[in-house]
């Protein structure tokens, strides 16, 4: 915890970030994101399996974009990024969000973060996307700390539900989906936390012409969840955070996951996984399949 | 708002189908519509005449046609419009034409579609925004890529109306094809003759900035405004000092080192060479490849030998940039000639013509140098391998084309009259000759070719048999050549002392890697898409790009002449003024929304989307957004559909009109 600590003072000491996005304890079992330009402040820093938070979702909010502009030059920010969260890094850089020199991450091999605070780290409460996870030390880092740990085993319960679905009819499925979607409020919590939702005016919030209906009747329910999970696709890199922050439980990233599996078979893609491979969307490759065409 | 609504009968097209007193009639009592009319000819005079008296006597602010295809008649019913008074872009078309009458029969449900078509031109036309046409500047210089008849003729053109040429050619002289034939049909006039003349004529012209051995290897901006990356390869010569007197080409030492190819490989050339003795310039190559100086640093014979001190062995590829206005293709073809079929080519070659395997049977370039008075027999018809006169020689005509089994589809257009003229040509050089030719029909459209075709039967005896050859094999240096005469339906065989084969015309090895570089669309065999093949022959899809002669289909020298005529007064026409008119339906980025993702970049297919930086009161960047360049955009929407936050609107086909549309139905 240290050696992230004074890394962190030093790099705000000798100016080369702007600032450091990580994360503070706030209680034992719970932590919440910071963003520090102080470096006192370095020692608030933590690392654990509470860091659940994905802090690639700060890279391109305003206010901390604006701590990179001073006067005469363009600082790096400095993130504290679990290997699942430097993929929506990854993402972003490769969709022109924030360059690569610009950013300054900070990594940790990872065994796994809990499903949600307050719970017991172990294998009835490890996070759904780190059953699955292959990724336990960073693709990309700029510094890395912590020892490989094993991750505990636990089943791989949203793809039993996948899977379970797969087997349902479409109108069986649609009724599914219809009962989940209806419980959405159209808070946006799910597009507030994704990273890649960095749109500064969303679809649904165009209302020349309008979209997508924002009152919270099914058929705008509906059209939100649906762009949402075509927008997505095979952008999404399953960091789950839509999934944590719906104050409905709708199983959202079944969906994205389920969209990322029809994008891997047909092109043999995931997003943010490599930042030489070109974005799935707007690059055409020949041997794309015909079948996708109608 | 006052819309009026035309509803055009198209004689009986519409009418037929359509009951067009009934969508006026109809459309009348929508809101917003003022007036209302159905004509039997809206495109006529007296039809266009009501429409303006219509606005005026009605005071109309926008106007809907129910008629054709906007393809077809848009334009006349916009200049109506806007002789009236209206901004062309308040004028919508409902197509009551080929997307219902022509594809209907049912009178009922074609009427109540007509309603709806013309309902939503209504719901559009309402939210239409007048549009003025954009300008762009000119840069009045041409670029003229292939030094062929084509290229030549192109460049002469432009130059003597006066702009700038750069004309651009791969080889180290201009000439091309036509350069290498003997003599041409259908008037048997000398092809060096009539072509030299309009070589030396490129060569001195003050327009003309003649860049020989270059290549064109990149090409950015759009019309008007073009630029041009010209790779000038080392020659080795200092053109500047070299005065052509050709003595470093005879003392060089290299003889026989290389075939040359301007004689279709029948004659060797030395490692310094002019590709023939009329090659324009006159200033020699030297050949790395073969060149003894570059294999291990001695010799330097022709240093010693040219008193201008023009060889420069140091001499290194430069890159040239050119600003241009418009661009000619002109790259023109190369024959078929493959002996096999190899893995990575596309076509199934004549394996079992033998050519290749036997030095006798030849292509139709390789007679051509053999009849040439300048080639390496000095006219005289000899064959390859022994240099014998032949008394018997068999053309066979369509190797490779129209044969979709060996790869080739389409006919070469030029194969039935150049072996009419070659058979004539041979059988007045050789009088005892016989000349057979294997034809599968004769094609000779075009002014005195089919009686050129007669004369080479009826005066000269060429004897034509109407069929296909299976096979060819040597035998006691006689070519046994196996086929078959479908007229009298029985086997031939004739024992021939040489054999020509009349192969199809392809498009250039490189075509596709050009019409990447330059950004034209080509078919599947590699010649380069017309933007469309009656009216607009002349010209690309892409703005400002301009084709001329075979890179575009087989075509023989006056239609390419014409070709490249045409292009070049499509060139003229652009500088006629000193900006240029563009339609207004182009995309705009909305750039408070822009979230700078360049997805809209990625897939434009006209590289119309830049980035753009946005600043801050110190100058430091703090977005990057898309922007469009409204001379090169198409206006085809694709970057509309393709962004997430909808940021992107087409002028004329926004989000809200379109939205309207449908909402209409």
């Amino acid at each position: 915890m240290d050696e992230l600590r004074n890394y962190a003072r030093e790099l705000l000491e000798k100016e080369e970030v702007a600032a450091v996005i990580g994360y503070q304890q706030v209680t034992e079992k719970r932590t919440k994101p910071i963003v520090i330009t102080d470096p006192a402040e370095t020692s608030r820093l933590v690392f654990n399996e509470y860091c659940l938070n994905n802090l690639a979702v700060y890279l391109t909010k305003a206010r901390i974009r604006s701590l990179m502009r001073t006067k005469d030059k363009t600082m790096k920010l400095a993130i504290v990024a679990k290997p699942c969260d430097v993929h929506s890094i990854v993402a972003l850089i490769q969709e022109n969000q924030i360059h690569r020199n610009d950013v300054h991450i900070i990594s940790f091999n990872c065994h796994g973060v809990v499903k949600d605070f307050g719970c017991d780290f172990n294998g009835d409460n490890l996070a759904a996307k780190c059953i699955k996870c292959e990724t336990h030390k960073p693709l990309y880092f700029d510094k890395i700390f912590g020892e490989e740990k094993q991750t505990p085993k636990a089943g791989d319960a949203s793809l039993e539900k996948i899977n379970e679905l797969e087997k349902l009819n479409s109108k069986e499925r649609f009724e599914f989906f219809k009962s989940e979607f209806d419980k959405c409020i159209k808070c946006y919590a799910c597009r507030a936390v994704c990273p890649l939702c960095y749109c500064q005016r969303c679809i649904t919030d165009k209302a020349i012409p309008r979209w997508i209906e924002s009152s919270s009747h099914q058929r705008g329910n509906f059209s939100w969840n649906i762009v949402r999970a075509f927008h997505l696709s095979g952008r999404c890199t399953g960091c789950g955070e839509c999934d944590r922050a719906c104050p409905m439980d709708i199983p959202l990233s079944l969906i994205n996951r389920r969209m990322a599996m029809e994008v891997k078979d047909l092109f043999s893609f995931v997003s943010g996984r490599s930042l030489e491979t070109p974005t799935l969307v707007g690059n055409f490759d020949k041997k794309d399949s015909d079948e996708i065409f109608m | 708002m006052k819309i009026g609504v035309f509803i055009c009968h198209c004689g009986e097209n519409i009418s037929r189908t359509v009951d067009c007193p009934r969508v006026a009639h109809f459309a009348e009592g929508l809101p917003g519509v003022e007036y209302s009319i159905d004509y039997k000819y809206m495109c006529s005079d007296p039809g266009q005449k009501l429409i303006k008296d219509a606005i005026r006597e009605h005071k109309l602010d926008a106007i809907v046609v129910g008629s054709c295809s906007p393809n077809m008649h848009e334009r006349t019913f916009r200049n109506a419009a806007v002789s009236a008074g209206i901004n062309p872009f308040l004028v919508e078309i409902a197509n009551l034409r080929e997307h219902c009458s022509w594809v209907h029969d049912d009178v009922e449900a074609a009427t109540e579609k007509a309603i709806e078509l013309v309902r939503m031109a209504i719901e559009k036309v309402k939210r239409d925004k007048p549009l003025t046409k954009i300008r762009v500047p000119v840069t009045k210089r041409v670029l003229v890529i292939g030094g062929g008849i084509a290229g030549i003729q192109a460049a002469l053109d432009i130059a003597n109306a006066g702009y700038e040429v750069v004309l651009v050619e791969r080889e180290p002289s201009i000439g091309g094809h036509m350069s290498q034939l003997s003599e041409t049909f259908p008037t048997l006039d000398c092809s060096q003759c009539i072509l030299t003349p309009r070589m030396v004529e490129v060569y001195q012209h003050p327009k003309i900035k003649l860049l020989t051995y270059s290549e064109v290897v990149k090409v950015e901006g759009f019309i008007g405004n073009f630029k041009a990356t010209i790779k000038k390869k080392a020659r080795h010569i200092n053109e500047d000092l070299c005065s052509g007197c050709g003595l470093c080409i005879t003392k060089c030492p290299t003889k026989k080192k290389s075939y040359n190819s301007f004689e279709e490989n029948l004659a060797f050339r030395p490692a310094v060479y002019v590709p023939f003795p009329q090659a324009v310039p006159n200033i020699p190559v030297i050949d790395e490849t073969v060149c003894m100086y570059y294999k291990n640093g001695k010799c330097g014979m022709c240093v010693k030998v040219c008193d201008r001190g023009a060889i420069d062995f140091e001499q290194k590829d430069t890159m040239l940039v050119a600003d241009i206005g418009a661009i000619i293709v002109a790259t023109g073809y190369k024959l078929y000639n493959i002996e096999k079929a190899t893995p990575e080519s596309k076509y199934k070659g004549y394996g079992e013509y033998g050519y290749g395997k036997y030095r006798d049977v030849i292509d139709g370039l390789q007679f051509e140098r053999i009849a040439s008075a300048s080639g390496p027999t000095a006219g005289e018809i000899k064959r390859p391998s022994d240099g014998k006169e032949p008394k018997k020689i068999v053309f066979i005509q369509c190797v490779g084309s129209r044969d979709p089994s060996k790869g080739i589809s389409y006919c070469s257009k030029i194969c039935c009259m150049y072996t009419a003229k070659q058979a004539m040509l041979y059988k007045h050089k050789v009088h005892d000759g016989e000349a057979y030719v294997f034809y599968m029909d004769i094609r000779a459209g075009g002014k005195m070719y089919d009686e050129f075709v007669r004369r080479a039967i009826e005066e000269d005896h060429v004897k034509y048999i109407r069929g296909r050859v299976s096979k060819i094999h040597e035998e006691n240096g006689k070519y046994i050549v196996k086929g078959e005469d479908t007229i009298a339906g029985m086997p031939v065989e004739i024992d021939a002392d040489m054999v020509v084969l009349a192969t199809a015309m392809i498009p250039q090895d490189n075509a596709p890697k050009l019409a990447q570089t330059i950004g034209i669309p080509y078919d599947k065999h590699g010649f380069y898409n017309e933007a469309h093949p009656k009216l607009r022959p002349v010209e690309s899809t892409t703005a400002g790009v301009f084709l001329a002669g075979a890179c575009q289909s087989p075509k023989d020298i006056p239609e390419s002449v014409a070709m490249a005529s045409a292009t070049a007064s499509k060139a003229i026409i652009l500088f006629a003024s000193d900006t240029l008119e563009r339609e207004p339906v182009v995309a705009k980025v909305n750039e408070d929304l822009c979230a700078g993702c360049f997805y809209c970049k990625k897939v434009c297919p006209f590289g119309a989307i830049e980035v753009r930086d946005i600043k801050d009161v110190n100058g430091i960047i703090y977005k990057e957004v898309a922007y469009i360049n409204q001379g090169v955009c198409q206006g085809c929407g694709t970057c509309t559909a393709t962004c997430l936050s909808k940021s992107i609107e087409l002028a004329g086909f926004n989000n809200e009109e379109i939205f309207a549309e449908i909402a209409a139905l």
